[in-house]
């Protein structure tokens, strides 16, 4: 790419919204929908009756309204959501060793059989869709602030020459 | 370059109303035809035929030498520009006028380019952020014009584009579309209903009425030589005063007044000595102290001018009414009664309507 062109691929960016950060933070949205999804089961009797589902509900509706808020806020080149969406994907590979992974460990007798809570097809669903979310935020967090920083150097660099 | 040429053009709607009869236009380039007359007369039918969103019923569109008849609009090479703006709300000013660009896949970049440099021209490149709703109605106007200079178009298309602004900011916009006319150089095509538009901006108007061209000319062609009584009554504000005279040796008897006519008139009407003709007279070529009687019923002074109605003679008909613009600030008051001289008259043949000129006879 010439100067030029890069010289102009920065001064759109004063116009122009950065969709593509925006998108990835909803899609990581999406792939959180399809591990709560995937997540519950009726069949596995005592082991849900436990505070830990009750606080995974109440994380992903919380991390669905941040992730929304992320969204919003890098499209328009705040860098300070770039943060957000790190932590918000830190937290999403981090879930991978609290929920599923506790629940694929663990095994409960229903009528004398012993059932996995968790079987491995449904394990490896719930990771792979956390994984995929967490991506989704590091990216569009890593994109949001290397564009957000270019831009305010660009508009510094702006306000230097006019000055 | 652009010169577009319409060529014996009809509109004929399904349900077999004529809305345009035989309009011909050769228009140059880089010229600024501006297309006036009343509502309905056909002027935005024309256009729209021009921009393709009618069907042209006979006749030929020719632009550069090309029959673009059964062109379709979006293939035309021509930018319109609408009464209503027309954006998209929910756009930012940048968007809206990247809009056409981005829908054709044009280099991000060059898009860029081009939008500032028509914000540039425009004055909004302060306001390219913003969304249509924050901005003033010249504002917005200004952005539907930018949205057709980033086109570069061979054709601008404007109809009515002033017609939402109120009369200050219609002032300046139609201003800055002159501006913009120097600045491009580029073929016009703009339709009013309002005169002073047209006398301001064109270079030459079209003057149409119920369809059909009246005159073609440039704005003091229209006002100073009407090809007609349709044309003397539309052009000029206030309009011509007429009235119905006898042409006598050297002068014209109408029922309250007779002038005498100078040898150039004279030789103008030396073919209807005997015959009633139309007399018209517009207020601004109306002096104090003369041989015509006015009996005043009002007066509005504007400062620099007043203008006098009132009646000839002691007539109290309709057809008697006249105006004066007066130069200077009169206090004349109703009932009173004024002289006054026409200083430039201009005649019309009764039967056909159409203006006699001197060797026409």
């Amino acid at each position: 790419m010439t100067n030029e062109n890069r010289e102009i691929e920065l001064d759109r960016m004063r116009f122009t919204k950065n969709t593509l950060s925006s998108g990835l933070a909803l899609l990581a949205i999406l792939f959180n929908v399809f591990f709560f999804v995937s997540i519950y089961k009726s069949d596995v009797s005592s082991y849900y009756y436990n505070i830990l589902i009750g606080a995974s509900i109440l994380y992903n509706l919380i991390f669905m309204l941040a992730a929304f808020l992320a969204s919003e806020g890098i499209k328009n080149y705040k860098v300070a959501y770039s943060w957000l969406l790190i932590l918000l994907g830190i937290i999403q590979i981090a879930r991978i060793f609290i929920y599923p992974m506790t629940a694929h460990a663990a095994t409960v007798t229903i009528k004398d059989q012993v059932i996995t809570v968790m079987e491995t097809p449904q394990f490896v669903r719930c990771v792979v869709y956390l994984c995929a979310s967490a991506v989704c935020c590091l990216v569009s967090a890593v994109i949001g602030f290397k564009k957000s920083s270019d831009l305010s150097g660009h508009l510094a660099a702006m306000a230097k020459k006019a000055a | 370059m652009a010169q577009l040429k319409l060529e014996h053009v009809d509109k004929i709607y399904d349900n077999k109303v004529q809305a345009v009869f035989d309009f011909n236009l050769d228009v140059k380039d880089g010229e600024l035809i501006v297309l006036v007359g009343p509502s309905g007369c056909g002027k935005s039918t024309t256009l729209r035929m021009i921009a393709g969103l009618e069907d042209i019923s006979n006749g030929k569109l020719i632009l550069d030498g090309k029959d673009i008849t059964q062109t379709p609009a979006k293939d035309r090479d021509m930018a319109m520009v609408f009464q209503n703006y027309a954006l998209y709300g929910h756009m930012t000013i940048y968007e809206n006028m990247a809009f056409s660009l981005t829908l054709r896949k044009e280099d991000p970049n060059v898009i860029h380019k081009k939008v500032l440099a028509a914000a540039e021209i425009l004055g909004l490149t302060e306001q390219l952020n913003k969304k249509p709703s924050q901005l003033s109605g010249g504002q917005r106007q200004r952005v539907a014009m930018g949205r057709s200079i980033v086109r570069n178009p061979k054709v601008f298309l404007f109809d009515e584009p002033l017609s939402n602004l109120d009369a200050k900011l219609r002032g300046a916009t139609r201003r800055e579309i002159l501006l913009l006319h120097k600045r491009l150089k580029a073929t016009m095509l703009y339709v009013t209903h309002d005169q002073t538009e047209a006398l301001t901006l064109a270079d030459r108007i079209v003057c149409m009425s119920m369809g059909h061209v009246q005159q073609v000319g440039t704005p003091l062609e229209l006002y100073d030589s009407p090809n007609n009584l349709f044309v003397a009554s539309f052009i000029g504000l206030p309009p011509m005063n007429f009235f119905d005279v006898k042409v006598e040796a050297g002068r014209l008897v109408g029922e309250q007044f007779t002038v005498s006519l100078n040898a150039e008139d004279q030789a103008t009407l030396a073919g209807y000595v005997g015959k009633e003709i139309t007399l018209g007279v517009r207020p601004e070529n109306i002096e104090e102290g003369g041989e015509v009687c006015m009996n005043v019923f009002s007066n509005e002074n504007l400062g620099m001018n007043t203008l006098v109605h009132g009646h000839l003679g002691n007539s109290k008909k309709a057809s008697d009414k006249i105006t004066a613009k007066l130069r200077g600030w009169c206090d004349h008051k109703a009932g009173d009664t004024v002289k006054l001289h026409f200083t430039r008259m201009h005649f019309f043949d009764k039967e056909t309507t159409n203006a006699i000129r001197k060797g026409e006879a």
